[in-house]
């Protein structure tokens, strides 16, 4: 890595670590008698790595101007690494706490190790650790060949990545520590959240920057997707967390809102967080992996622009619907589901925008294990979207609150649809990373997408059977129009539901362990050679051939 | 329009603003409102502020996560009401920053659980779930019991509170680690203090029933028996059901 | 430089820029998509009208069907009040040896119960309403303040040492902790106990003698509340210990641990909770357990 660094951004980097070291200690001397000490030594002792890892490479030589003429892609390259073990950490965390509400005493007796504290690590790990990796490297990597151009610098791309991996490990350590928020996706402490926001500007200057030098007059969609995810979730995420810490030693934090407005900008933030997190980003992602992989032309460009609008306006309404009927004002009510309908539409054109570019590509579908992630990608994104308008209609969302069709929906939405575009995407993109003819083994790709398949589905109908029983047994009427059952009388229902989930958990689990082997090898192993037809900025674009065949590494068979 | 798009597609700067803009909209309608609409909150004269021993287990309720899996809001549904008590008001979690409505209900409801079981309950149970309700899937917290209470930063943690509006008196930031130990030990001279500063009503009792100690037990419990029992506003609605 | 091509599969021109390689149709958005577009708009702009949607400063539309999800819940258990009050009437109205003997009402009562009582009371004396360490069992002829309806009726009203104004209260004292009684004196009185339920090995002359030593001091300690023949004393709330029902446990442990710490069992009232027919309901509840197990 440190290769790759002028000697100016070695003697800045070094000066970054340094800085964030001392911060570190401050804190862990402020600190020395709360939890956040811990977190000031953790920082720290991180730093000081860094800085010993700088100064073991400082005299190595500085790269040749000719890197110039290519693109950047080590920051891509440790991303996709970090996601994948994001993946890991998080689909096993997941599946223990699976198993934790089908019997309870798997903790150990441990305090770390108790459901409240492990299913936030879960949630965090799986969506900013796994997700928020492989956004910001498929980013870069997008970013630059749709712009032809390179990224502004060697430093900052890195930067972006590694203190955002910080502020991931933060999150996650702190939980452990029961250093939280409370905040849904929101909950690391003011510092963490601080922290983010450095690095959050940083990655946005970055994407400027490199859009500023691009050579192509056009922006990529797949771009407006990035950049939307980017920007919104900056204002997001600053204004879900204002807050005031105790004291400097200190990591607990009250929120500046409480209440009933507390709770309405928990959901704005909440609900898009999974619009321009787990929706936008990775719309990002399959707008340029999908018709890259098929080699196909995008289906309409007209619907990409209906789609993206749509999409950005109507999500930031719709955040409400997650608090149907509870003590926020009705009319906050109406207009979160009445906008949540209007989303299906933007939703589903971008959803079938992604499918009708495989037209003239099926063939390509039912060989290529890499491009079926994606399709069924997109199918489940078109299924979670229509759930969560459906769930997003008062009455249904009656029924549907507090239950495990949440779950069930935003598994759809996790294992169906994010998950499976990632590893698709994931599958494309590392053969060309690493400059390797294709990946170690089709054969284990087709694995894991099958077990990947049939754990998101078991997953997704245990947990509509059990949400569907448990909403309709909470207000069931007996004959003498009194509740039927008491709340006991459907935790015990639930018992087979949550067995099964664990079981759909386990193969998803196990297919994404199959995927870090399989990507693993193909770095350590796979012959040399290239599957990318660009590696080199080309100082005009690529011949158009539409649907010319090669763009997609075709398995050897 | 696809015309115009074509334009502000070449333009990174004007296509960014465009999206903060549009994205902007939608917040600023839903949330803005509901600082200026007097409505949004009702009026309780009678709501009262979290105690220093009732706020640092409201924090380890926070820190154990337990809102991942009960909730604090009961709905303005007819089965909610009849199973839970009356249906929340806005006003009811006024001091609560941040709100633990919570989003899932593997466990039951909690908002109205203050003073429904005695303290000895929640102590059992919080020991071990298992020994009074054998189907239940809840973690123990025995460790609570064997924990101290950490006392010595409340009064930083009532000032931060107030800092974002919290109505806290600096007598009661003055005495809040002494309130803390009061509220727990009813014999001790401390426990009046708590009573005299938070009202009559107030529960002094030695929540995890060893008075000489001050865990985070007592902390949790104290929490618990009060959840919504800050303002009866609830119990004053027309739909308290044939209360 | 922006060349437009024709896509061969589908016949649509391109837009003639190209990403890398990728390039996209200038396929016209198809109609269904308008369609649904304006179909949601409409639905929307419809609700909107009919229902609270908008702010409006300080205030918002309020919508024309004058909509509120509060007075709504309030109708409807109006509604569901009245419903019901063909039986519910006839619990509040009918004696306890009325509704027992009624079969239909029963049935009513058993539906209702099983989860008012579920919600409410199992969390303490078990779903089965059989108790356990620390909670009376309540489907037995045993009981603490009387069994009749109207005894078990009070008490689910009051609680036992609960907040209530009130409530029932009862203690047992510490014995040991408080230095009342020695050592070998809690042991003689416990053997004595344990001796009225259990009755001791023919020719065990140490226990024998220990029984003998614990009465006098059952006698001098004890008799004020569970009375000279340890039958208890429903007055103030004193278990009857020759029986086979035990709150706390009956091996020797547990009951020297009752009489070394005393006892003061809790349990809250429903007055505030439950309104005055589900309590009912639920002392008909218990009385028909009791009934099926004897
Ligand atoms: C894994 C999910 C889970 C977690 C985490 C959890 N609970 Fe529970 N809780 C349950 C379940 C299930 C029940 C119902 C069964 C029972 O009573 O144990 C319950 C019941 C309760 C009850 C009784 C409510 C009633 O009305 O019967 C209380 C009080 C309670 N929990 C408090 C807590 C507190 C405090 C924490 C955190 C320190 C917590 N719970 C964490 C699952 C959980
Ligand atoms: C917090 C725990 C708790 C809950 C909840 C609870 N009880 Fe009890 N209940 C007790 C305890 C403890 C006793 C015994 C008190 C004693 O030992 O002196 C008791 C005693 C009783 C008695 C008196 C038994 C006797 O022998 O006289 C009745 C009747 C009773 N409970 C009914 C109910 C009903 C009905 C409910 C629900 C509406 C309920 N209880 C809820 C803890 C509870
Ligand atoms: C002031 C009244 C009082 C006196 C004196 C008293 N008891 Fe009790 N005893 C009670 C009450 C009340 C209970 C039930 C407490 C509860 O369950 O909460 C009880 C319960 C018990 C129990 C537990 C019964 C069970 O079901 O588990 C035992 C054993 C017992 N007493 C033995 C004794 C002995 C032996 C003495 C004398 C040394 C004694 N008691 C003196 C009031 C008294
Ligand atoms: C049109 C698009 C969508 C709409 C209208 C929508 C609507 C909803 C609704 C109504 C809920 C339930 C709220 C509640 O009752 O508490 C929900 C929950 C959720 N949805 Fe969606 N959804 C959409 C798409 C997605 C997608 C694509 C994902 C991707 C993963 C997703 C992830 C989630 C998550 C994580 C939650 C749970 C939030 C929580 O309670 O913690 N949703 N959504
Ligand atoms: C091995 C696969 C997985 C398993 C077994 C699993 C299991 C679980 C479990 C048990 C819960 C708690 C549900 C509850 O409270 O009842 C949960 C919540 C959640 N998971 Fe997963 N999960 C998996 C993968 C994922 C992935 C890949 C994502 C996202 C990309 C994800 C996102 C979430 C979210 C957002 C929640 C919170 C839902 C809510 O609050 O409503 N999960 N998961
Ligand atoms: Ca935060
Ligand atoms: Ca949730
Ligand atoms: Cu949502």
């Amino acid at each position: 890595m440190i290769g790759q660094l002028t000697r100016t951004e070695r003697q800045i980097a070094l000066v970054i670590l340094i800085c964030v070291a001392a911060f570190g200690l401050a804190i862990a001397a402020a600190g020395k008698d709360d939890p956040i000490g811990a977190h000031g030594w953790l920082i720290m002792v991180l730093c000081i790595f860094g800085v010993f890892g700088v100064i073991s490479g400082y005299f190595a030589p500085e790269p040749s101007e000719e890197r110039l003429d290519s693109y950047y892609d080590e920051p891509s390259r440790v991303g996709i690494v970090l996601s994948m073990a994001w993946a890991a950490l998080g689909l096993f965390v997941g599946d223990w706490v699976a198993w934790l509400m089908v019997d309870p005493a798997l903790t150990f007796d441990a305090a770390w190790a108790s459901y409240g504290r492990l299913r936030p690590v879960h949630t965090t790990a799986v969506i900013f650790g796994f997700g928020g990796n492989a956004l910001i490297a498929t980013s870069f990597y997008v970013m630059q060949r749709t712009s032809r151009a390179r990224l502004p610098d060697q430093l900052s791309p890195l930067f972006v990545l590694l203190g955002y991996n910080l502020f991931c490990l933060l999150a996650v350590s702190g939980y452990l520590l029961g250093i939280t928020q409370s905040k849904e996706y929101a909950e690391p402490e003011w510092y963490a959240d601080l922290w983010l926001v450095i690095v959050w500007v940083t990655y946005f200057v970055v994407y400027l920057r490199t859009l500023a030098r691009r050579k192509e007059p056009h922006i990529y969609v797949a771009n407006w997707y990035y950049m939307a995810f980017i920007l919104v979730v900056a204002m997001l995420h600053i204004v879900n967390n204002l807050s005031v810490p105790v004291s400097f030693g200190s990591a607990k934090s009250y929120s500046l809102f409480s209440g009933v407005q507390d709770a309405m900008t928990q959901w704005w933030y909440g609900h898009n967080a999974v619009a321009f997190f787990l929706t936008a980003g990775f719309l990002g992602m399959l707008y340029y992996f999908l018709p890259k992989r098929a080699g196909r032309p995008l289906f309409s460009y007209r619907l990409s622009i209906i789609s993206f609008w749509g999409i950005t306006f109507l999500y930031m309404w719709a955040g409400s619907h997650h608090l149907h009927y509870t003590a926020l004002p009705q009319w906050v009510q109406t207009l979160g589901m009445t906008f949540s309908v209007m989303l299906l539409v933007p939703s589903w054109a971008s959803a079938a925008n992604a499918l009708l570019t495989l037209n003239g590509a099926w063939h390509r579908v039912r060989d290529d294990a890499t491009l079926r992630f994606m399709m069924v990608a997109a199918v489940f994104y078109g299924l979670s979207t229509f759930e969560g308008s459906f769930m997003a209609i008062r009455p249904v969302n009656a029924l549907s609150h507090y239950t495990d069709w949440t779950v069930g929906h935003v598994h759809a939405g996790a294992l169906g649809w994010v998950a499976m575009i990632t590893f698709g995407s994931i599958y494309a993109i590392v053969p060309w990373l690493w400059k390797r003819e294709r990946m170690h083994s089709d054969r284990l790709v087709e694995v894991h997408f099958w077990l990947a398949l049939a754990g998101t589905i078991i997953y997704v109908i245990a947990m509509w059977n059990s949400g569907i029983i448990q909403g309709l047994m909470w207000r069931t009427y007996s004959t003498s129009g009194t509740l039927a059952y008491s709340f006991v009388d459907s935790l015990i229902a639930m018992k087979p539901y949550y067995i099964a989930r664990a079981i759909g958990g386990l193969l998803f689990l196990i297919g994404g362990l199959v995927g870090c082997y399989n990507i693993w090898m193909t770095i350590r192993t796979a012959p040399r050679g290239v599957s990318e037809p660009s590696i080199a900025i080309p100082e005009a674009p690529l011949a158009v051939i539409p649907g010319r065949p090669g763009a997609a590494p075709q398995s050897a068979e | 329009m696809f015309g115009f798009h074509y334009k502000l597609e070449r333009k990174a700067i004007s296509f960014t603003l465009a999206i903060i803009f549009v994205a902007s909209i939608g917040g600023l309608v839903e949330i803005a409102p509901l600082f200026t609409i007097q409505q949004t909150v009702e009026e309780a004269p009678d709501m009262r502020v979290y105690t220093p021993l009732e706020l640092a287990g409201r924090n380890i309720y926070v820190r154990e996560g337990c809102y991942a899996c009960h909730s604090q809001m009961i709905r303005t549904l007819r089965d909610e009401v009849e199973r839970y008590g009356p249906y929340s008001l806005a006003v009811e979690s006024k001091y609560d920053h941040p709100m633990l409505w919570g989003s899932k209900r593997t466990g039951p409801d909690l908002a109205r659980v203050g003073g429904k079981y005695s303290d000895d309950w929640h102590l059992a149970h919080m020991i071990n779930p298992r020994d009074l309700v054998p189907q239940s899937i809840m973690p123990d917290y025995a460790r609570l019991l064997r924990t101290q209470l950490r006392t010595d930063d409340l009064g930083r943690h009532l000032k931060a509170m107030r800092a974002v509006g919290v109505p806290y008196t600096d007598e009661m930031i003055a005495n809040a680690a002494a309130d803390a130990k009061g509220q727990a030990t009813p014999d001790d001279p401390a426990a009046e203090g708590v009573t005299k500063r938070y009202g009559e009503a107030t529960n002094v009792r030695a929540f995890d029933g060893r008075p000489d100690q001050l865990t985070e037990m007592d902390a949790m419990i104290a929490y618990l028996q009060i959840l919504g029992r800050l303002t009866d506003a609830a119990y004053k609605t027309a739909a308290a059901p044939g209360r | 430089m922006s060349v437009e091509q024709r896509d061969p599969h589908s016949g649509y021109l391109t837009t003639g820029h190209e990403w890398n390689g990728i390039t996209e149709l200038n396929t016209p958005v198809p109609r269904p998509v308008y369609v649904f577009l304006i179909l949601t708009v409409v639905f929307s702009v419809v609700y909107w009208v009919l229902m609270p949607a908008w702010p409006l400063g300080s205030s918002f539309t309020k919508g024309l069907l004058g909509a509120d999800d509060r007075a709504a819940l309030a109708r409807s258990i109006q509604q569901a009040t009245a419903t019901r009050s063909a039986w519910t009437d006839q619990i509040a109205g009918k004696s306890f040896a009325e509704i027992e003997a009624d079969p239909r009402l029963m049935a009513d009562v058993r539906r209702a119960g099983h989860t008012l009582f579920g919600d409410n009371c199992s969390v303490c004396h078990g779903r089965d309403a059989r108790g356990g360490k620390g909670f009376p069992n309540l489907t037995t002829s045993s009981w603490l303040w009387g069994g009749s309806p109207e005894a078990i009726a009070e008490t689910i009203r009051v609680g036992i040492n609960a907040p209530h104004a009130d409530s029932r209260v009862s203690q047992m004292p510490a014995f040991g902790r408080d230095g009342i009684l020695k050592r070998d004196e809690m042991e003689n009185v416990v053997a004595y106990v344990l001796s009225l339920s259990k009755p001791p090995a023919l020719g065990d002359k140490v226990a024998a003698e220990r029984i003998t030593a614990g009465k006098a001091v059952f006698a001098a300690n004890c008799v004020a509340c569970h009375g000279a023949e340890a039958k208890g004393n429903p007055e103030l709330g004193a278990p009857d210990l020759t029986d086979a029902h035990w709150i706390h446990g009956n091996d020797e442990n547990s009951i020297y641990a009752d009489v070394w710490g005393g006892l003061k069992g809790q349990m809250p009232g429903w007055e505030g909770r439950l309104t005055p027919i589900e309590r009912k309901i639920l002392v008909l509840y218990l009385i028909d357990l009791r009934s099926k197990r004897p």
